[in-house]
């Protein structure tokens, strides 16, 4: 009895010492900061997508450095930025790591080394690089733009016996050349999903250009946004007018963006769609279902006169280096193979990403990349881009509203600018 | 542990010390052995549930953002008593609260039916309890198509002449949509188990009913339901916990708390305060507020089930 009961307790006792081994964010041959090796966190490198560009890049730079062995690590994505925080807040984990632009690697800069010094060479080859920038400094190298072309079918355009390559230069030849679609294919305007919210700020950013004065443009960016001007309120007019006038397909508010929305426009029921450059949602995605050749994507339409139309996107994902690497040259020359024209062409090549290098000859990819391409050089970053996440979750919640008249354009700009300039 | 103290009364006189030791040392590991037996019940409730549950609490007051970490007092509740989403979200709660009576009433309809042996009703029984296996991630998968604007109910409603509904993109609609899909999902489980109290219903009391010449809705009215009432109750309680608290995954597929914020619920407004806002003190509270009022509703429902099983244990 008395040595079944010693028993119990070193079992028990041996039990509760074992319990709480081990770690959430995985094993320990995943963090960095041994000399001979540099590891990488990504979520992309699992994906067969991405395979060729990151033979390419390994390539580059095993020839620059051949001792030193690179790890690639794939997280899930959904849980990403949490892992990330557990080893930031213990000062141990990846040397490189992949950063989607805008408020995800802003927040984190404390942990990140600045590049300014070592990617110099890179700053005039490469575009993008305002999403990975904070205070002047640059804290990561662009690999992918993103941004919101507005994508057309030309099939319907001929259908309806208009000119497929002449698209409408302004909103109201727009609205009439959607007119003559729907009567004549029974294609609705524009294929919208905006069950999440997410189909509001696309409009936002496709439209801006061409309602805001650039001014007003660059003022918004830079974060002095003036929401009592007439042109940020006929933004959000112009959001409900669309959908007042039939335009976008029926059930907005119930239509998921991804990808129901995409999927409208892939089968014809719809003429336009703003859509995606890279990723999701893009010019690759719907060549699966309609020809190349017959996919377009046209300059937003202009809305006030004065302002002029341009490609609203963002550097998309980029490698950053960590503050606590042994040797941060090394570590950004391999960020330095991973944005290399060669690596850079094989993502495009492979998963059809729009990446930061513009040289990149895309003649083969078809009229829409090609738009695209030659678009990035005067596009500015996106107007949704530099809201907040709290700012865009109202922003989503209220675009809803708009729609089904539970609000009007007044009481949604007053809400917006109230929540802008909380934080 | 009675047989040992003659024997020690017995030895004392001769005073050897080392068999009073033993003695000690045994008794103690006898002493110490049920606490150490409790101990990993005892840790697991500590570590796994009230540690977490204090820790939550203690981070409801504090901030998010540049106010990591510091002390806010009770700002995170003003914050989340203000934000109409919350609201919306607490009155969503007293919504499915009303609609309980619904959610039992159908598969109580539905067994008496099978219990009074309608024809096919050995079908039925198999067909009713099918959905509760499927998984609510599928579930929504397969309402989010046939409720869709283009689906086809509104397709079959508009054969008959009714225009579309847009089922998950009216805000006054879309709850309900989801609180319909969610009862068709789990009343099979609230079947089963009204059945097993048929089970122990008196067959006899049936046939004199019959023998007197009650119609059916009188059957059901004073033999059924009288005879069903701890049944009954037990239903309602685990109805409503399983409302509150497994709606998510509903939520999550079909509406994403849309449209226009309608269809949140405590959990679903948790999350997205969490993982998406990037404000987990914010959440904390909010989850502390869930607490709450699970508390309430759960001493509640205590109360509720112990005066219906304490006739029993009378």
């Amino acid at each position: 009895m008395k040595q079944r009961a010693l028993w119990s307790a070193v079992l028990v006792a041996g039990l509760m010492a074992t319990a709480g081994c081990g770690s959430a964010s995985g094993p320990g041959s995943s963090t960095g900061g041994t000399s001979g090796k540099l590891v990488v966190w990504d979520w992309k490198s699992g994906d067969a997508k991405a395979a060729g560009y990151l033979e390419k890049a390994k390539a580059d730079f095993a020839e620059n450095h051949p001792g030193v062995a690179v790890e690639f690590v794939a997280q899930p994505f959904d849980q990403y930025y949490t892992l990330l925080g557990t080893a930031i807040q213990s000062g141990k984990g990846p040397d490189v790591i992949l950063f989607n632009g805008g408020g995800q690697i802003r927040d984190r800069s404390d942990a990140l080394a600045p590049l300014d010094t070592y990617v110099t060479e890179d700053r005039q080859r490469l575009a993008g690089w305002d999403a990975f920038t904070k205070a002047g400094k640059v804290y990561a190298s662009p690999v992918t733009l993103q941004g919101h072309p507005l994508y057309y079918n030309k099939d319907l355009y001929q259908k309806a016996g208009l000119n497929p390559d002449a698209p409408a230069g302004t909103w109201s030849d727009f609205v009439k050349n959607c007119g003559t679609i729907t009567e004549k294919t029974g294609a609705k305007c524009f294929a919208l999903g905006n069950k999440e919210g997410y189909g509001i700020q696309f409009f936002l950013s496709a439209m801006g250009s061409t309602t805001l004065t650039a001014q007003e443009y660059d003022d918004w960016i830079a974060g002095k946004r003036n929401w009592t001007s007439a042109n940020v309120k006929r933004l959000f007019e112009l959001w409900k007018e669309a959908n007042d006038s039939g335009l976008n397909n029926d059930g907005v508010n119930s239509t998921a963006m991804f990808n129901d929305e995409f999927a409208l426009f892939q089968s014809g029921k719809a003429a336009n769609v703003i859509g995606l450059m890279s990723d999701v949602g893009h010019w690759k995605d719907f060549a699966e279902f309609i020809a190349p050749d017959k996919i377009g994507v046209m300059a937003a339409p202009v809305v006030t006169p004065s302002a002029t139309p341009s490609l609203p996107y963002d550097g998309g994902i980029g490698y950053a280096v960590a503050k606590w690497t042994k040797d941060p040259k090394l570590a950004a020359d391999l960020v330095r193979s991973l944005t290399s024209t060669d690596a850079l062409k094989a993502f495009y090549v492979d998963g059809g990403a729009i990446t930061s290098d513009t040289s990149i000859d895309v003649s083969a990819g078809g009229p829409a990349v090609k738009t695209i391409v030659s678009a990035v050089k005067a596009g500015k970053p996106a107007l949704h881009v530099a809201l907040s996440s709290k700012t865009l979750d109202l922003m989503g919640r209220l675009s809803q509203q708009l729609l089904s008249g539970s609000t009007t354009v007044d009481e949604a700009v007053r809400q917006l600018a109230a929540s802008d300039t909380t934080g | 542990m009675a047989q040992s103290s003659p024997s020690l009364t017995a030895k004392t006189a001769g005073v050897p010390p080392a068999p009073p030791r033993r003695k000690r040392a045994g008794s103690r590991a006898e002493r110490l052995a049920p606490l150490v037996l409790v101990a990993p019940a005892v840790l697991v409730i500590v570590v796994m549930r009230l540690w977490p549950l204090l820790l939550g609490i203690n981070f409801s007051f504090t901030g998010d953002g540049d106010r990591d970490g510091t002390a806010v007092g009770f700002d995170n509740y003003l914050t989340l008593f203000d934000d109409p989403l919350f609201r919306t979200a607490l009155r969503n709660v007293g919504l499915l609260v009303l609609l309980l009576p619904v959610a039992v009433a159908i598969p109580g309809l539905l067994a008496t039916f099978i219990y009074l042996k309608v024809p096919g009703h050995r079908v039925y029984r198999g067909v009713y309890f099918f959905p509760a296996v499927l998984s609510p991630v599928i579930v929504g998968a397969i309402f989010t198509l046939l409720l869709a604007y283009d689906g086809p109910l509104n397709t079959l409603l508009g054969g008959v002449g009714i225009g579309p509904v847009d089922w998950l993109g009216d805000p006054d609609v879309a709850i309900f949509a989801v609180v319909g899909v969610h009862v068709w999902a789990t009343f099979g489980m609230a079947l089963v188990v009204f059945l097993a109290g048929f089970a122990t219903l008196d067959p006899s009391l049936l046939d004199a009913a019959e023998v007197d010449g009650a119609s059916l809705s009188q059957t059901i009215r004073h033999v059924i339901v009288p005879g069903l009432s701890r049944t009954i109750q037990f239903v309602l309680v685990t109805t409503m916990i399983g409302m509150l608290t497994s709606m998510f995954g509903l939520l999550y597929v079909m509406t994403s708390g849309g449209p226009e914020g309608s269809t949140y619920l405590p959990e679903y407004y948790i999350w997205t305060q969490q993982g998406q806002m990037n404000r987990p003190a914010l959440a904390s509270a909010a989850s502390t507020a869930l607490f709450l009022i699970m508390l309430v509703v759960g001493l509640a429902q205590i109360g509720v089930l112990r005066r219906a099983t304490g006739k029993e244990d009378r």
